[in-house]
């Protein structure tokens, strides 16, 4: 008998599995060209490419499973939270906004080229009144610039081309948004409710931890940060996410408590389950639709927080972020206002379409609201 | 003599609130013998749960805690097993089912999953293997369509189908032991039969000793080899099945049997037992029942009466029995 109890396997072996092998060989193929990139070669790929791979192996490997078996309830949620025009709508805009970033830049011109003689050009249909002293004659002549189809945004003081620069700006805004309201979202979700699931002290500790980082002017750390270490965008994400996710672990915290008492937990843990994969495979799906509706209403902050940056003078400057094409477009409002009108109506929209489909989600997540 | 898998000995669970100390299950012995079912009967309140999450260590601490006993599994004494060497015991060797299969399963996944997931943690099986697994379970407990029920969100089934996907998933990974908490309360009468019988089946075909906990007397019946009557924490009677209904020596026990309504008789009020389970917290002295017995002696008041026995393989925790032998 109690030979039996020897052979008992710590945890489930998974080898054979194809669908691990083939994970298992992609990842460690990446890890070499990591190596080989570090060590003999220049570069291969950038560190950017690195995290865009990493993390579509991963959606590959696990979203697209988890999908496909939750198709029915996925299906269920469209059916409730189409009924909301408003959160379509903005679904659909972020979803032209996500096309086109992606291969937006693919058909515009380079966004960096800079082209005096294409300077302040007005978007097509209107013209721009220019006060310039000609040289020649000695006298202050007007100059009718009228605006071209070339450049349908129009062109800023140093004629680089508008559409470009929002269409590569609407990608540092989602790059920022996501990546870090993914970090947010992951450390608030895994706090939460690993505080919620132990409970006395362990919960009092990470509680506690979240209300300092609550009380810490995050805006101000950005700033230092950025004084300190040079504004560089990897680094604003990484701030943002670290310091963002303390509202998501109390809201999950919160949720978590009630489902900690249900009985599958406790019928969980009779059949054998550790702490961890209650947590992982218990707890969290429980909370995913709320996570889901946490994420999407926090993006939009994310996204402003960054032009905020860059609008005050602190953002990355070799990427062109709607908030950095906003500081240099605000100098001329008086002249050449569409610099500035631009990014303003895209980080207008972006926002809206983020709480909009963000609401609509809560509505379509809520079992009380018929919708 | 069939062999012991479970014994416990002088198990207590007591709770500490702030109201005060709840002995929930205050010095109880049995003896659960392989591929053999021992009921554990008695009012809500009185222990019975609390045991059962004993054994499997799952007593919320705090304000739980074991505070003395012995339990065996085989020859390890789960009370001084490191809590890893615990929880690979729970679910494969010992398995519980829960009352309400409503709330007892995950909501956000489909049935086979959860048995699936089961499965491949224990026994380390691969996705594949554990998939066919998943559908031999179900269809051992009586699923007609295992396939399509596997694709099931839980609360898409009736009460009884779920129930029974509950008990396959505790049987997933062959438990010796398989612990259940009232599995009938929650299913309709001609269900309750059906499940009787699957744990009957069980019991039979896979040599698993079961721990079945139940305040109706009628499924004892069906099911039970052995009966514990508990009271307050404390056992009151213990005895074969047969040996306790047609002759319970305990006043509670008899009280309860009284109380069944029969069908063959016209009542116009069903029998109770006069008075309240005792508090917990505060108990009586003496014997925990002296308040509600009629037969109460002056001695119940003062002394916990030991176990008396009256037959082979029957004791009786009663006064009234002073005069056998203890």
């Amino acid at each position: 008998m109690t030979n039996r109890l020897k052979n008992i396997k710590p945890i489930a072996q998974k080898v054979g599995d194809v669908k691990n092998s083939i994970f298992i060989t992609v990842i460690a193929l990446l890890g070499i060209t990591l190596l080989l990139d570090i060590f003999v070669v220049e570069k291969i790929f950038n560190p950017l490419t690195y995290l865009y791979i990493v993390l579509g192996i991963l959606f590959v490997r696990y979203g697209i499973p988890l999908l496909y078996t939750s198709r029915r309830l996925i299906q269920y949620y469209w059916q409730r939270a189409s009924r909301n025009k408003l959160a379509v709508g903005g679904l659909a805009f972020i979803l032209f906004l996500i096309l086109l970033a992606l291969i937006g830049p693919l058909f515009t011109a380079d966004p960096t080229a800079v082209n005096f003689e294409e300077k302040n050009l007005p978007p097509p249909g209107f013209t721009l009144e220019e006060s310039v002293y000609d040289l020649k004659t000695g006298q202050f002549i007007t100059n009718r610039i009228t605006g071209t189809t070339q450049h349908p945004l129009g062109t800023d003081d140093k004629g680089r081309d508008l559409l470009a620069m929002i269409i590569s700006g609407a990608r540092v805004s989602l790059q920022v948004g996501l990546f870090a309201t993914g970090i947010a979202i992951a450390l608030g979700t895994l706090i939460g409710v690993t505080a919620a699931y132990l409970g006395g002290k362990m919960d009092n500790v990470l509680m506690r931890f979240t209300d300092i980082m609550m009380t810490f002017p995050f805006f101000l750390l950005l700033v230092f940060i950025v004084f300190i270490f040079g504004p560089n965008l990897a680094l604003i994400v990484i701030v943002i996410g670290l310091t963002g996710w303390t509202g998501t672990a109390r809201l999950i915290r919160s949720e978590t408590l009630s489902l900690r008492t249900r009985e599958f937990i406790m019928a969980s843990k009779a059949l054998g389950a550790s702490d961890g994969r209650i947590i992982l495979s218990h707890l969290i799906p429980n909370v995913i639709s709320l996570i889901i509706v946490i994420a999407t209403l926090s993006i939009p902050g994310v996204i402003l927080a960054e032009a905020a940056l860059s609008f005050i003078g602190l953002g990355d400057p070799t990427v062109a972020s709607w908030g950095m094409i906003l500081k240099a477009g605000q100098q001329n409002l008086d002249t050449t206002w569409w610099v500035a009108v631009a990014p303003g109506i895209m980080l207008f929209l972006t926002v809206l379409a983020f709480n909009f489909l963000g609401d609509g989600l809560r509505d379509a997540f809520d079992p009380r609201s018929n919708v | 003599m069939t062999e012991t898998i479970l014994r416990i000995r002088n198990l207590r669970t007591y709770f500490f609130t702030r109201r005060g100390t709840v002995k929930a299950v205050d010095g109880i012995d049995f003896d659960l013998l392989k591929s053999k079912c021992l009921c554990l009967v008695g009012e809500s309140g009185c222990g019975k749960t609390v045991t059962a999450l004993s054994i499997l260590g799952l007593i919320d601490s705090p304000p739980g805690r074991i505070v003395g006993g012995e339990i065996y599994y085989n020859n390890l004494n789960l009370l001084e097993c490191p809590p890893d060497q615990l929880r690979r015991i729970r679910g494969k060797e010992i398995a519980m089912v829960f009352q309400d299969a409503q709330s007892a399963l995950n909501p956000v996944f489909t049935i086979g999953n959860q048995i699936v997931e089961q499965v491949k943690l224990h026994l380390g099986a691969t996705t594949r293997e554990a998939k066919e697994k998943a559908l031999s379970l179900l269809e051992e407990v009586g699923i007609p369509t295992p396939e399509k029920v596997a694709n099931y969100y839980p609360h898409q089934l009736s009460g009884g189908m779920r129930q029974r996907a509950m008990i396959a998933m505790s049987l997933s990974c062959d438990p010796q032991i398989l612990i259940a908490d009232e599995p009938t309360t929650a299913v309709d009468v001609t269900v309750k039969a059906q499940i009787l019988d699957i744990f009957n089946q069980l019991k039979n075909t896979r040599q698993m000793s079961l721990l079945f906990i139940t305040h109706d007397l009628g499924i004892v019946s069906e099911i039970g080899d052995r009966i514990l009557v508990m009271y307050g924490g404390r056992v009151a009677e213990a005895a074969t099945v047969s040996g306790l209904l047609n002759n319970p020596k305990h006043p509670y026990t008899a009280s309860l049997i009284r109380c069944l309504p029969d069908i063959t008789q016209v009542k116009d009020r069903l029998e109770t037992i006069p008075g309240t389970v005792p508090s917990l917290i505060d108990p009586p002295g003496g014997c925990l029942f002296h308040p509600r017995c009629d037969k109460a002696l002056a001695i119940c008041r003062e002394e916990t009466p030991p176990p008396f026995i009256v037959a082979e393989g029957h004791t009786v925790f009663c006064h009234l029995y002073s005069h056998l032998e203890r």
